[in-house]
């Protein structure tokens, strides 16, 4: 078997070091200005990556982080599990039963926000690839259905923080973003796994058909006959085995189970990965302490490596294009504004509180940044594309709680 | 509260001790009471329930409704069409797995009942007033109607101590919040959410006479209906009150288990479900 080296082991190590301590100092910095962490991590990547660290001392960069060898291959590695814990907590969060709870006004705010934007975003890159200098006419469509998705998309964690930090959380328009939210990740993730198959990068492509029924199909069948096994399972785990320690190492292993699950059989990991999460979440056994841990466990460890790490592969300043960020942001800020507003105005809300609804559903986050960076390694994209998703984040993230506040202001003056 | 109740009966061996709990409940709320049966109605019929509303000694202000068809169905409609406030019936504590897909007569009741049921699960010939109960304050229109009627039962049958309950939502909590808050603010965000959902409780019992009664506001967390049904396990509750559901259960429900289908599914004790909209008639 090979292994690492002395060296190389020491270089890991550090590696490993400098982006959980920059990390950390960075999302720190984010906080104190009242954002998500992912603020600080991806920006901490920046600064690690080409675009600073890489363009001002190459070697010390070229040292640290060697784009060959040994530990390249192993933090590729981390990078690989980071993603595939990133989206099982992601599951984790989908309530089925605040979804069903919600009804039929969730219903038309996700559908609806999920398909204007979806249209929107598809029909731009489609007549007006140009706009996004994409030049690869064989993907044009799995490209254009890319775009359309990352629209549609809206962040539940980092929306679910603005709702607390607005007391909104628990009043009817706050649980509705929190459902639709929930559905949009399961439908997202859907159209996302089709698209990855379209694509075709994987040797063992299935038929886009075959792609949409196994998909479905897994779905269906974790959320019932594998959620009743896990329902079965879990009070045996937290009874006999040390909790959390039995509960968090067979959760996980699991989850990977199901991520290489859907990798094997010709559907991304990070799918299975989502789906055992959703199937996990729900499960009437898994306790909010629980829950808790995993996300602490995966949330500080994991996921900087994972945003950081998208800051090693790019030069953010060569790949900044303005036209495909005003493109993306134009097509956030109305499409994705105007079909959760609609959707909530459908689904009965007051015109204030639909607007409120409008910006929360358009905060963007984690989602969109692992489906850029898989869309990335996949060759679907351009870094310039990734980073212009990122900068689309970053300002959603940072708009979504002001202009809400803003909405919400005519809503109790009106009360 | 409740001025005119049902109670639904078959000839079974709970015979007498679901008539003995009508009784109770008839004279708990000073209401009328109706019978219904769904069965056939012969002359030998008619004469055993006569006399086993003798026996129970219900013989005044009592009306026997006999009715065929579905029993389910032809209850229900009966309490549409008597304006019926409150129908009692018995149910089984759990139910078998094709029971609980098809659903039984008992959780048909509970689901789609359009009025208030209260579903004993022990019926007793001996007066058996509910010493620990539990109120669910939580997602339901009806909410309030139920701490209303639990405390009225509460005073009226001095029960030892009465659990209010009301659930925290932490839905994305974990993840949005923990890792970007310091130990003590998170602290300080958990202490807030318990406070401001035991405040909740306190006002609406403010406008209650709750003089009397123990009362113990519980906040708990977890999976909604499961974490109640835990709830009255662990106190060994005899009474649960919760209002009804803004909405009628179906399949789904149950293949996507939730809140009251949880309870419906293993009831943990007697079930009142406050359901005061007069849609009958």
């Amino acid at each position: 078997m090979d292994k690492l080296n002395h060296s190389e082991v020491i270089n890991l190590l550090i590696q490993l070091c400098v982006m959980l301590s920059l990390g950390r100092l960075l999302a720190e910095l984010a906080r104190k200005f009242k954002q998500p962490a992912v603020v600080g991590e991806i920006l901490a990547g920046i600064i690690l990556g080409p675009t600073i660290l890489g363009n001002f001392t190459p070697e010390i960069f070229e040292m640290l982080f060697p784009s060959t060898g040994a530990s390249a291959v192993v933090l590729d590695g981390f990078i690989q599990v980071s993603v595939v814990l990133l989206l099982f907590i992601a599951g984790l969060e989908v309530d089925l039963h605040i979804v069903w709870q919600q009804g039929k006004q969730a219903l038309y705010v996700s559908l609806v926000s999920l398909v204007i934007p979806f249209v929107a975003g598809f029909i731009v890159t489609w007549f007006f690839p140009e706009l996004f200098d994409y030049a690869d006419e064989d993907k044009r469509l799995v490209f254009a259905m890319f775009i359309g998705t990352v629209m549609s998309i809206t962040a539940l964690p980092v929306v679910a923080r603005v709702l607390m930090d607005l007391e909104v959380f628990k009043t009817r328009m706050g649980m509705l973003i929190i459902a639709s939210a929930m559905i949009i990740d399961l439908v997202g993730w859907i159209i996302f796994t089709i698209i990855l198959n379209m694509m075709g990068t994987n040797s063992e492509s299935l038929s886009l058909s075959k792609t949409i029924w196994i998909s479905i199909g897994f779905t269906v069948l974790m959320l019932t006959i594998g959620k009743g096994l896990i329902n079965k399972a879990l009070p045996w785990i937290n009874k006999r085995l040390a909790w959390p320690g039995g509960l968090l190492s067979l959760s996980l292993a699991f989850c990977f189970l199901g991520a290489a699950f859907t990798e094997y059989i010709g559907i991304h990991s990070i799918f299975g990965a989502f789906i055992i999460g959703v199937a996990l979440g729900d499960s009437k056994h898994l306790s909010e302490r629980a829950k808790e841990i995993i996300h602490q466990f995966i949330n500080n460890i994991f996921a900087p490596l994972f945003f950081i790490s998208i800051g090693l592969g790019i030069n953010f300043i060569a790949a900044f294009n303005l036209q495909i960020i005003l493109v993306l942001l134009v097509l956030a800020f109305i499409f994705k504004v105007l079909g959760a507003t609609l959707g909530a105005r459908m689904g009965g809300l007051p015109k204030y509180e639909s607007y409120a609804v409008g910006f929360g559903m358009n905060t963007h986050g984690t989602l969109e940044v692992i489906l850029g960076a898989i869309a990335l390694q996949a060759g679907l994209i351009t870094d310039e594309v990734l980073v212009a998703i990122l900068v689309m984040v970053v300002v959603t993230i940072v708009a979504s709680a002001p202009l809400m506040k803003y909405c919400l202001k005519f809503v109790s003056s009106k009360n | 509260m409740f001025n005119k109740i049902a109670i639904a009966i078959a000839f079974s061996p709970r015979l007498q001790t679901l008539l003995a709990e009508a009784k109770r409940v008839q004279a708990l709320f000073k209401s009328e009471l109706i019978i219904i049966h769904v069965g056939s109605h012969t002359d030998k019929e008619d004469a055993f329930m006569m006399e086993n509303l003798q026996q129970a000694d219900i013989t005044e202000d009592v009306k026997v409704i006999w009715e065929a068809g579905d029993p389910a169905k032809r209850i229900l409609a009966v309490c549409k069409k008597e304006r019926i406030d409150l129908l009692v019936a018995g149910a089984l504590k759990k139910e078998d797995f094709i029971n609980y897909y098809l659903g039984s007569i008992a959780r048909k009741i509970l689901r789609k009942a359009d009025c208030s049921v209260l579903m004993l699960t022990e019926p007793s010939l001996e007066s058996n007033p509910s010493k620990r109960m539990v109120i669910y304050a939580e997602n339901s229109p009806y909410s309030i109607q139920a701490i209303k009627a639990g405390t009225y039962i509460g005073k009226t049958q001095h029960s030892q101590q009465l659990h209010i309950v009301r659930e925290i939502k932490l839905y994305g909590l974990a993840m949005s919040v923990s890792s970007e808050k310091t130990e003590e603010e998170l602290t300080e965000i958990r202490r807030n959410l318990v406070n401001e959902e035991i405040l909740i409780v306190e006002n609406i019992l403010k406008k209650m006479d709750i003089s009397g009664l123990k009362v113990n506001i519980k906040v708990i967390s977890g999976k909604s209906g499961f974490e109640l049904a835990n709830f009255c396990n662990r106190t060994r509750a005899d009474l649960l009150v919760v209002g009804s559901p803004n909405r009628k259960m179906g399949i789904f429900d149950r293949v996507f288990p939730h809140d009251l289908e949880y309870v419906f599914a293993d009831l943990p004790c007697d079930l009142l479900i406050v359901n005061p909209k007069k849609k009958n008639g």
